[in-house]
């Protein structure tokens, strides 16, 4: 079966000044590669500063990589950091949902911006679409006339998927999207997403530090360590038998 | 003797029209030298009691309580004056995000230096300072920073987040205070950091038999080194007792569904299957039910459930609940 991602060899570097005149190179990325299929979860777990919410900001096309490809259905969508096809398959759900909202725009403004930016529906055409994805994610019609502060901290999570799945993505990434939860609304949302891989067969790309919900969603995992892929494998192989020291070490806390 | 103890605590905020109970008649007690754990979700009012008990909340909220005593002496009789020195001198305090809390404008050995008592220091003036960089430096190596030099030097933007919360806990633990409270010390941190910052807890605990009163909204991660656990929903307290028998035996449908709904404890769980969720989300306090406020949320919940429950206590493990679950 075709993988429906696939990033080989990506590098992302950043300049940081170094002096006056001169300037260093610092590496975030470093030879990443790795594969999805459909209706799969990827989990991509690693300290602080290797290199993982670069590798979501690239992959959603909010920053481009300077050497690698990402193949999405086979097709090539970015090349040595041109992106050829803006993806609309690839959505990026940010961490915290509440800031990520513009507050002064009613839920329906937010989702339909989207809808006008992106495809070619017509207004009544973009109103169903809305209505069926708020149903979707659990909420209703009516919320659509809703602002951002109207909603608790469980439904605004429902919004910023919402506002993610609207255009049909293929992969999701979420970006530590479920840590600063309550864990109530957590295991909600974590229930919402596995029952829309089940439906739908959405993939995840998921960006976190929670080893359980690493262990609970995930089919792969990748780990990186100052930009570098140390491990790369099935979930529970590795969390059984991990190779290399600081995998080890990250895996057993 | 209690270190501390807490009847009745209520808080409440007044918004002109109406007056809002954010946290309903709280008991907590804390023995010396226990590590105790407030558990609730956002909202749940945690930090509004550790905030009241500092005294730093302002006047708009009213902070009522039957006692607060520190080792027997009544705070809430104190002035405030008094009360101040004696809470800046027994009780210090970790907030929430170490990189928003430390001053930006600052360098790490000044805001360290600040919080260094005087007492402790000899001589003349102009011999303090070398003592308080000789005493910044031993904290410093405390909490477990090696690269010291470095640290003093820099400002908090500078460094890591992980970094940041230890530079905190250095400062709280200057004065060697009797009590720590340590408000989500480690939600912004990944988990060997949070690892880290446990074990250093936990040590602090054991050799300077510090109390440590611990605030988090993950159940999971504490069960197996707090002495006690009390957790909290929408202010009202349902359930406080010894952490291994609220853990092992969870009397309160929402404790239940904590312990429930976080995969670690789930060993059997089938990978990608449901989670254990309980149904709605948290009620804002404009909104509260009335009665027992997880009413509407509960499993269980049933005709009696709109009068407020009262704490039953079984053998020093009290449960806020008309039907508290039987033991398996």
């Amino acid at each position: 079966m075709q993988p429906i991602l696939k990033v080989q060899a990506l590098n992302k570097q950043y300049k940081t000044r170094d002096g006056l005149f001169r300037s260093r190179f610092f590496s975030a990325l470093e030879n990443v590669s790795f594969c999805l299929n459909k209706g799969e979860t990827l989990a991509v777990i690693g300290e602080t500063g290797s290199g993982k919410s670069t590798l979501g900001r690239i992959l959603a096309g909010a920053e481009a990589s300077d050497r690698g490809q990402i193949l999405l259905q086979g097709q090539i969508i970015e090349d040595d950091g041109k992106r050829i096809v803006h993806s609309k398959e690839l959505r990026l759900i940010f961490q915290d949902p509440m800031k990520s909202l513009n507050p002064s725009l009613t839920i329906e403004k937010i989702l339909s911006e989207i809808l006008e930016l992106n495809t070619q529906l017509n207004e009544q055409q973009r109103r169903d679409k809305i209505n069926e994805t708020l149903l979707t994610v659990g909420l209703l019609a009516e919320h659509r006339n809703y602002y951002a502060h109207m909603f608790s901290g469980g439904q605004i999570q429902r919004v910023a998927l919402a506002r993610a799945i609207i255009l049909d993505p293929l992969v999701l990434i979420l970006d530590e999207a479920l840590s600063s939860l309550d864990p109530s609304v957590r295991a909600q949302t974590v229930n919402l997403l596995l029952s829309l891989q089940r439906k739908i067969g959405l993939s995840y790309v998921l960006i976190t530090n929670h080893l359980s919900l690493v262990r609970h969603m995930s089919d792969s995992l990748l780990i990186l360590d100052q930009g570098k892929a140390i491990e790369y494998g099935k979930t529970s192989e590795l969390f059984s038998c991990a190779q290399s020291k600081q995998g080890q070490r990250l895996l057993s806390c | 003797m209690h270190l501390l103890d807490i009847r009745n605590l209520t808080i409440e905020l007044n918004t002109g029209d109406h007056v809002i109970r954010a946290v309903d008649k709280v008991n907590l007690s804390l023995k010396e030298g226990e590590v105790h754990a407030l558990v609730g979700e956002s909202g749940s009012g945690k930090s509004l009691i550790a905030k009241a008990l500092m005294g730093v909340l302002n006047e708009r909220w009213q902070v009522t309580a039957d006692r607060i005593h520190w080792q027997g002496v009544d705070l809430m009789r104190l002035p405030p004056e008094k009360r101040r020195k004696l809470i800046g001198k027994e009780i210090a305090m970790i907030y929430q995000e170490p990189s928003s809390c430390l001053d930006p404008t600052a360098k790490i050995f000044e805001q360290i230096a600040e919080s260094i008592p005087e007492q402790g220091l000899s001589g003349y003036f102009w011999q303090r300072k070398k003592q308080r960089k000789q005493r910044a430096t031993a904290l410093l190596h405390k909490v477990g920073i090696k690269r010291h030099t470095k640290v003093l030097d820099s400002y908090p933007h500078e460094l890591s987040e992980g970094v940041c919360q230890k530079v905190m806990i250095a400062m709280a633990i200057a004065r060697s205070p009797k009590l720590l409270i340590a408000d989500e010390p480690t939600t912004a941190l990944e988990s060997t950091t949070r690892a880290q910052i446990f074990r250093l807890l936990k040590s602090l605990n054991q050799l300077k038999s510090m109390s440590i009163l611990m605030i988090s909204h993950e159940l999971a991660e504490l069960n197996d080194w707090t002495h006690g656990l009390h957790v909290l929903y929408c202010g009202q307290m349902v359930e406080a007792g010894p952490s291994k028998k609220v853990f092992g035996s969870p009397k309160h449908p929402y404790t239940q569904a904590l312990i429930k709904s976080s995969p670690e404890h789930n060993v059997a769980l089938e990978h990608k299957s449901e989670l254990y969720a309980l149904k709605g989300t948290i009620p804002t306090l404009q909104h509260l039910p009335i009665g027992c406020r997880l009413g509407p949320r509960c499993p269980q919940a049933q005709k009696d459930c709109v009068a407020t429950p009262q704490a039953n206590d079984f053998h020093g493990h009290t449960v806020a609940c008309h039907f508290p679950l039987s033991q398996k």
